[in-house]
């Protein structure tokens, strides 16, 4: 069996301005050999989602700064879940409080970084999660 | 594939079960997505889905978009593919980034510029990194194309960065090549390679929005009127701006006048029948490598040559026909 790189998609959603964070990490998952689709700023849940469809993208990763988090998270997993992409992480970073940390989680996001965490850990995270958890094909 | 036993590397495989190819057939977009990563991640498994898709592929056009970094291809595909949605088309579109050979990881930012493809049910989009191509296009380039087609695409647009080994890698896959300029590429063109030049079925200047535009058009009208001596009719020329979206609608009449003619001249099937034809010999001589590898210790066998060669400076050849003369073929290939 061949090896190939993950796949992760990474968007922006939600109006507030700037990208350089995500574009950081971006650059850092790629220098740790993924496969990053950068859809940029002002993206919808649907159009994130939608993307990660046809790109089948191994993971998701949203960069929530302006305190959205809570709905953005919930809407793209619940996307996610209802259109075949339940067996894919969906990660990200923002200033995200301990306690919406456990009510993301119980919702099946993944753990979700901040600003003062080291990107090189974020790719960590992805590619150990993503190796632990195979695809759930339809027989 | 040392290339990628890299720190991100995976391998789990795709069944290709009853199930995924069901869905495929039923047009969801999950399933195509899932098979796309099949061709690309799994060289082995192209000949049993390429069997899978037989009879769903051969009548989609196959432009090539090339043209240097920043000139605007990815927003032009995304009109054009709009545009010929708009004319009751089907379409796909593969936008080809280059891997780092370091890290085997690529950035892919087309989808930025593309953002009114996003869920339009006439339109499927993927991002291709260019992986072992070097620098080309991914070698998967034509089995995605492929499946994109059996999915119900009838126009499929490969964007490339049209510098070096993509610009060549492009023509062998596709029907018909955009070669997209812009104004501030005006003294390159003169620079410009000549093959791009020659091919190109289309040439855009694209952000005519901006200063320079005419003088990169007298040039472009220029090099053409020298003409070159085994050069067909000089290309048309076409200025677009996507900002203020003029010119598409030409650009979009011009690529489909340029499909029909393709189709109606029976050149269509000629490129398709020459692209089956290197996809005949490509196979073969995988599976015949394959084999040779397989029967015998003959990896270590070559190291060891090699290593003897270097030492005394002789050439490789003596050793080839040698290995040759020693692989008899039982039959000549049946007619079919
Ligand atoms: N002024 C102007 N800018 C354009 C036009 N088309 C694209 N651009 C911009 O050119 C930049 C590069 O575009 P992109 O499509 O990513 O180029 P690519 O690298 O060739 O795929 C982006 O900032 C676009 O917004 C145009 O017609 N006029
Ligand atoms: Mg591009």
């Amino acid at each position: 069996m061949s090896e190939y790189p993950i796949k992760v998609v990474i968007g922006k959603p939600g109006l507030d301005g700037h990208d350089r964070g995500a574009k950081v990490v971006a650059r850092s998952l790629v220098e740790a050999g993924m496969e990053v689709v950068y859809l940029g700023l002002r993206q919808t849940p649907e159009s994130i989602v939608a993307a990660a469809i046809d790109e089948d993208a191994d993971a998701v990763g949203l960069s929530v700064l302006s305190g959205a988090h809570m709905t953005h998270f919930k809407r793209v997993r619940e996307l996610m879940v209802d259109q075949g992409l339940g067996d894919r992480l969906l990660t990200g970073g923002g200033i995200i409080p301990t306690k919406d940390q456990e009510t993301l989680t119980a919702l099946g996001v993944g753990k979700l970084f901040g600003p003062g965490d080291d990107p090189g850990t974020i790719a960590e995270y992805i590619r150990d999660w993503v190796r632990t958890h195979p695809r759930m094909e339809a027989k | 594939m040392a290339q990628f036993q890299k720190t991100s590397a995976l391998s789990h495989g795709i069944d290709l079960t009853p199930a995924l190819w069901k869905s495929f057939l039923a047009g969801q977009r999950q399933a195509c997505a899932r098979l796309i990563t099949k061709v690309e991640n799994e060289p082995d498994s192209i000949a049993e889905v390429r069997e899978k898709l037989a009879g769903r592929i051969g009548k989609a056009v196959r432009i090539g978009l090339t043209g240097p970094p920043g000139v605007g291809k990815s927003t032009l595909s995304s009109a054009i593919a709009l545009g010929l949605a708009n004319r009751d088309h089907r379409v796909g579109v593969i936008a080809v980034d280059p891997s780092s050979p370091f890290t085997g990881g690529a950035f892919m930012g087309d989808r930025i510029r593309m953002e009114n493809l996003v869920g339009d049910s006439r339109i499927y989009m993927r991002s291709l990194a260019s992986r072992e191509g070097h620098g080309g296009l991914s070698p998967a380039t034509p089995h995605v194309a492929d499946v994109i087609e059996a999915f119900g695409m009838d126009r499929i647009l490969i964007e490339t960065v049209g510098v070096g080994q993509a610009e060549l890698d492009v023509l062998d896959c596709t029907d018909m090549v955009v070669l997209i300029l812009q104004p501030s590429t005006g003294d390159a063109i003169q620079s410009l390679k000549a093959g791009i030049i020659e091919i190109a079925d289309i040439i855009v200047v694209n952000k005519s929005d901006l200063p320079g535009t005419d003088t990169v058009l007298q040039s472009l009208r220029f090099v053409y009127s020298l003409g070159g001596s085994n050069r067909r009719p000089a290309p048309p020329i076409i200025a677009t701006s996507c900002q203020q979206n003029e010119g598409i609608d030409k650009l979009v009449d011009e690529i489909e006048g340029a499909a029909a003619t393709l189709i109606e001249s029976g050149r269509h099937e000629e490129l398709r029948r020459r692209r089956i034809v290197n996809e005949i010999r490509s196979g073969i001589q995988r599976r015949l490598w394959e084999r040779y590898i397989a029967e015998s210790d003959v990896e270590r066998t070559i190291e060891r040559v090699a290593r003897d060669l270097v030492q005394n400076g002789e050439s490789p050849y003596a050793f080839v026909r040698d290995a040759c003369s020693r692989i008899e073929l039982k039959s000549r290939p049946k007619e079919a």
